[in-house]
């Protein structure tokens, strides 16, 4: 470990300080200017910055990058590029596909919403990378605050409002909880460095430490809001329904992948799940199913999209918790694999099926399933994209959401009666699942549209959106081998201080 | 790389058709399929030479082609998946029949006026699933194949269907959905169980007669083959249908239109009888052999619920779905009574399942025949009811002769083809199972007694005159049924070509199996 802050310790740093940087300079230049399309660019074209600099450290293109800086605090392993990755997609995207949106539906500037969503953007990536509980703490509150307050942007919308002050009383509320778990760690161990944490579960720490085992609670409970795992979820209903639909997209990828980020690094890293293995898995195989069973029960019952989408996102936390606790079991690196090819995946067709929903009330303003009636016969390529992304979100081979899917339930498989129950409900979850995704491509293509409505107009940005999903997908489901691989390394670089 | 293209060529077509114009579409898609088909028969007239020509078995395939797709190891997890596809005499009849029907298919829709671009879209697609069943030499290809006609056929009944077409969409997809979540449970099971580093059918095929030993089961334990057979048949039975998974099959096959009952019945049937001989009888052979007793008993129920229940309908076409769960109640006969312990020799074996695999194919052509009869009909006269008629084959002389054909072809009439293939069936399973057999044997009666009846009710006797303007079939119309005629009467007169065909793949399915009756 270095002891200077020098330039390459600023480099190892880069891509998050130049995400803040440019949320800076499109908040600066709208004040110079009204013109949304130059704040939009300004942004669009930025993130290609950051985009670089993660590449020139996931090559090395300036020597050999040093994984760790600032005395621990940030960590630059494989597992934190490929998360940083992924979030800057997930911004592309978001950005990309919010030009129209946001030009009909929010009273903000439009310079103050791509500079909100990047400064969130920023504390996702550092979410992923850093290496101290205080850190991740803060940037936990630095994602959190500034989704608050997109929640809330469409001000004349009254369900907008009370969505987001949900959203702040509930997050403060599970904010608290995980750093009490924290302060519980630290008592436990008098470290906040997860180095150290992971040092003391060999030394001083031992199995059955109470201590331990409620700081492991109150932080799985603090992320589990983050991830909407059920029984902390009921925020996600309201919140998705009320937030404008872009910000909608960015809680339900970006907020989610950035828990998972954390949870993972936090136990895994931290070497908290080589103890207590027999709490922890129990605890989060109870989540698993709870979470699995109430979101896709719950997303047959709705009759709003957006609310269809939060239930459906919080079955696929399901999933993924289903590979928390395989991991929790075996300890190898096989269940972060899968959870992290299974986010990627994920995040890759929510952004999709939320772009059709986008085209939708673009063009209508309505977001309930039902006017999703005939919508192949109005816009034919987008509904055709977005019926090909919630497909593959319910796992229908052979897309990619099948692979993933299927990864993580083999990494889930055979680890003792109880994980093998648990693979059970999910595949039978899993069928629940393609009812309710299949009803709204049986309404988009089956039904008739009620009048003759109109063709959707819908924006370039929209369908370069779309595309950018589509081409996915399938760049994925071909790729899907290469992507294993390239995963492993990254979920093996998170494993490297867990040696037991 | 003929197999890959028979596989993706009609992805392509579909591809092409849904961005071609409406009227463009059926000439894509009959061109498209007209050449899978031409395909798909090389893959048989391409083996014939000179000498005997090696058709391949499961552990030495023809036509192979194996590139990786995902292999992933962390520790001792290891996740392979192998695009491999290759044929064997079952797998290469199952693709020359579903070139065939899928080409009929095509041209019996051709009138298809509603969204047709969509529809021959769907039907491409369709092709492509089925095709990639039947070829798939990887456990996990076979089961993404198996899961891709899904959405096409749920799309094809929900849109193009009769009045109450939401309902049978929706039956046939949870149905379906349900019964292959607990295939994919089996595919687990045995992928673990043999070793977890290969999911290649050659590697199960290798592993099968060791896979034994018993899993802890709520206190209880059940046998390891046993359990992986039930897993993965829950999904095969569905689609078979089994009694009592069979309900979704008479809501399907009414709504749907013509074509589409064609391919159901035709080929995605066949999709769950040779998951059932390929996979749960070639991979579980001692779950086979334990389950077969009660196998060859729901085979009897099978046969006969079917057969009653066709006995009761007024709806034509109705009666021909409930008559599939009768005709595929033999195959499962066939597949029990092969894998049942006991000590007949290995001929009687094989002849059973050789009847049962003629009789996918035979059922196959024979069923599709049906179907496009009764659509012409329908078409016409725009009702199925059976009552309705009355001597309607004095104005319709030729559908009435080729509609008659097919029955006589379905009731097993000697030198056509259901004959050959029923007859080696009882042959084989009167020694293994005779009391399954001696009920099932019934079958054959009800089913001559309710086509019979059917026929003299509708087509035979004095003409109600409220029918004499109907016109006989016109040749495009004609033209699948005849094109089956000559198949079903081939294969009635002189079904050796297909025996030999199949003889050494079943033969080395049978290894298995009969290395265990000796034990």
């Amino acid at each position: 470990m270095t002891s200077t802050i020098g330039l390459p310790q600023i480099w190892l740093l880069s891509p998050e300080l130049s995400v803040t940087l440019l949320s800076f300079v499109v908040l600066g230049l709208d004040l110079v200017t009204r013109r949304k399309t130059v704040t939009w660019a300004t942004a669009l074209i930025g993130l290609l910055i950051p985009l670089a600099l993660t590449f020139s450290l996931a090559f090395n293109w300036f020597g050999a990058r040093s994984t760790s800086g600032f005395y621990g605090m940030l960590k630059v392993d494989d597992y934190a590029i490929f998360f940083e990755l992924l979030f800057l997609l997930i911004g592309f995207c978001v950005i990309l596909v919010s030009y129209r949106y946001v030009e009909k539906y929010l009273r903000a500037s439009p310079g103050e919403y791509y500079s909100i969503i990047l400064m969130s953007l920023a504390g996702m990536m550092l979410m992923g990378s850093s290496g101290e509980l205080i850190t991740i703490y803060i940037s936990l509150e630095l994602t959190s605050i500034p989704l608050y307050i997109l929640a809330g942007l469409s001000r004349t919308d009254t369900r907008s409002a009370e969505a987001s002050v949900k959203y702040v009383l509930l997050g403060a509320m599970s904010s608290a909880i995980l750093l009490y778990g924290m302060t519980l760690i630290y008592g436990a161990t008098g470290t906040t460095d997860l180095l150290e944490v992971a040092k003391a579960t060999t030394t001083v720490l031992h199995n059955g430490n109470l201590l331990l085992i409620v700081g492991e609670i109150f932080i799985f409970a603090g992320f589990g809001f983050k991830v909407s795992a059920v029984p902390f979820h009921m925020w996600a209903p309201d919140i998705y329904e009320g937030a404008p639909t872009p910000s909608t997209l960015f809680f339900s990828v970006g907020s989610k992948a950035a828990g998972f980020a954390a949870l993972l690094r936090v136990f895994v890293f931290g070497g908290l799940v080589a103890l207590n293995n027999d709490y922890l898995w129990v605890m989060v195989a109870v989540v698993a199913a709870l979470t699995m069973i109430v979101g896709n029960v719950g997303a047959l019952l709705q009759t709003n999209i957006k609310r269809m989408m939060a239930y459906s996102s919080i079955g696929q936390a399901g999933y993924l918790l289903v590979g928390f606790a395989a991991l929790i079991i075996h300890k190898s690196a096989v269940g972060n694999q899968a959870m992290m090819v299974f986010l990627f995946v994920f995040v890759v067709t929510n952004i999709g099926a939320f772009t059709g929903i986008i085209a939708l009330a673009d063009a209508t303003g309505r977001e309930n399933i039902r006017d999703f009636d005939g919508f192949g016969r109005r816009s034919p390529w987008i509904a055709a994209g977005m019926g090909v992304c919630l497909l593959t979100l319910a796992g229908i081979p052979p897309m990619a959401g099948f692979w993933s899917k299927l990864v993580i339930f083999w990494a889930a498989w055979g680890q003792g009666s109880g994980m093998t129950l648990l693979v059970i409900l999910g595949l039978l979850m899993s069928a629940v699942s393609i009812v309710y995704y299949a009803n709204v491509v049986w309404r988009m293509f089956v039904i008739e549209p009620e009048k003759k409505r109109e063709f959707v107009q819908t924006t370039p940005s929209v369908g370069l959106t779309m595309a950018i999903a589509v081409i996915g997908v399938f760049a994925l489901t071909i790729l899907f081998g290469q992507l294993m691989v390239q995963v492993g390394v990254g979920a093996n670089s998170l494993f490297n201080v867990l040696v037991r | 790389m003929l197999l890959t293209a028979i596989v993706f060529l009609p992805l392509v077509g579909g591809l092409i058709s849904l961005l071609a114009p409406d009227r463009a579409a059926r000439w894509i898609a009959a061109i498209f399929t007209g050449v899978v088909f031409l395909l798909s028969l090389w893959l048989y007239f391409g083996l014939l030479g000179n000498g005997a020509p090696n058709f391949g078995s499961v552990t030495s395939p023809q036509w192979y082609l194996d590139v990786p797709w995902i292999d992933s190891a962390i520790g001792t997890f290891h996740l392979k998946v192998d695009y491999a596809v290759g044929t064997d005499g079952l797998s290469t009849i199952m693709l020359i029949l579903n070139g065939l029907l899928s080409f009929l298919a095509v041209i019996g829709s051709w009138r298809m006026e509603k969204r047709p671009r969509f529809y021959f879209a769907m039907m491409l697609i369709l092709e492509t699933g089925v095709m990639g069943v039947f070829a798939a030499f990887d456990l996990f290809l076979f089961i993404l194949f198996w899961e891709i006609e899904l959405i096409p056929m749920f799309l094809l009944i929900g849109i193009w269907g009769g009045a109450r077409r939401e309902y049978a969409a929706w039956k046939f997809l949870i149905y379906t959905l349900v019964g292959s979540a607990f295939t994919l449970v089996g595919i687990f099971l045995i992928y673990f169980q043999t070793g977890g580093q290969s999911a290649s059918f050659q590697h199960f095929a290798q592993t099968a007669p060791t896979l034994a030993g018993t899993l802890p089961f709520f206190g209880g334990s059940v046998s390891l083959a046993l359990a992986v057979f039930l897993l993965l048949f829950v999904g095969f039975a569905v689609k078979i249908p089994m009694w009592p998974l069979h309900t979704w099959l008479p809501d399907a096959h009414t709504e749907a239109p013509t074509a589409v009952s064609v391919l159901l019945a035709g080929v995605l049937l066949k999709m769950g009888a040779y998951g059932l001989i390929r996979i749960c009888l070639g991979f579980a052979p001692h779950g086979a052999q334990e389950f077969a007793p009660v196998l060859g008993v729901l085979a009897a129920i099978n046969v006969l619920w079917g057969a009653g229940a066709s006995m009761v309908q007024k709806d034509m076409k109705r009666m021909i779905a409930y008559s599939s769960v009768s005709h595929m109640g033999y195959v499962l006969l066939g597949v029990a009574a092969a894998a049942a312990i006991g000590s007949a020799s290995i001929d009687y074996r094989q002849a059973a399942l050789t009847g049962a695999t003629l009789q996918m194919f035979t059922h196959g052509t024979i069923t599709a025949m049906l179907f496009f009869s009764v659509g012409v009909l329908y078409e016409k006269a725009h009702t199925r009811d059976i009552d309705i008629f009355g001597g309607i084959g004095k104005r319709m002389p030729m559908l009435m002769l080729l509609y008659s054909v097919a029955c006589f072809a379905a009731l097993g009439l000697p030198g056509l083809s259901g004959f050959v293939a029923e007859y080696l069936v009882f042959t084989g399973s009167f020694a293994t199972l005779p009391v399954a057999t001696i009920f099932a044997a019934f079958g054959v009666v009800l089913t001559a007694a309710y086509l019979l009846w059917m026929l003299r009710r509708s087509f035979y006797g004095p003409l109600n005159m409220k029918w004499d303007w109907l016109t006989d079939a016109s040749v495009r119309e004609a033209f699948p049924l005849v094109a089956l005629a000559v198949v079903i009467l081939f294969v009635g007169i002189y079904p050796q070509p297909i025996i030999n065909l199949l003889t050494p793949s079943l033969q080395q399915l049978l290894h298995g199996v009969s290395g265990l009756a000796v034990h």
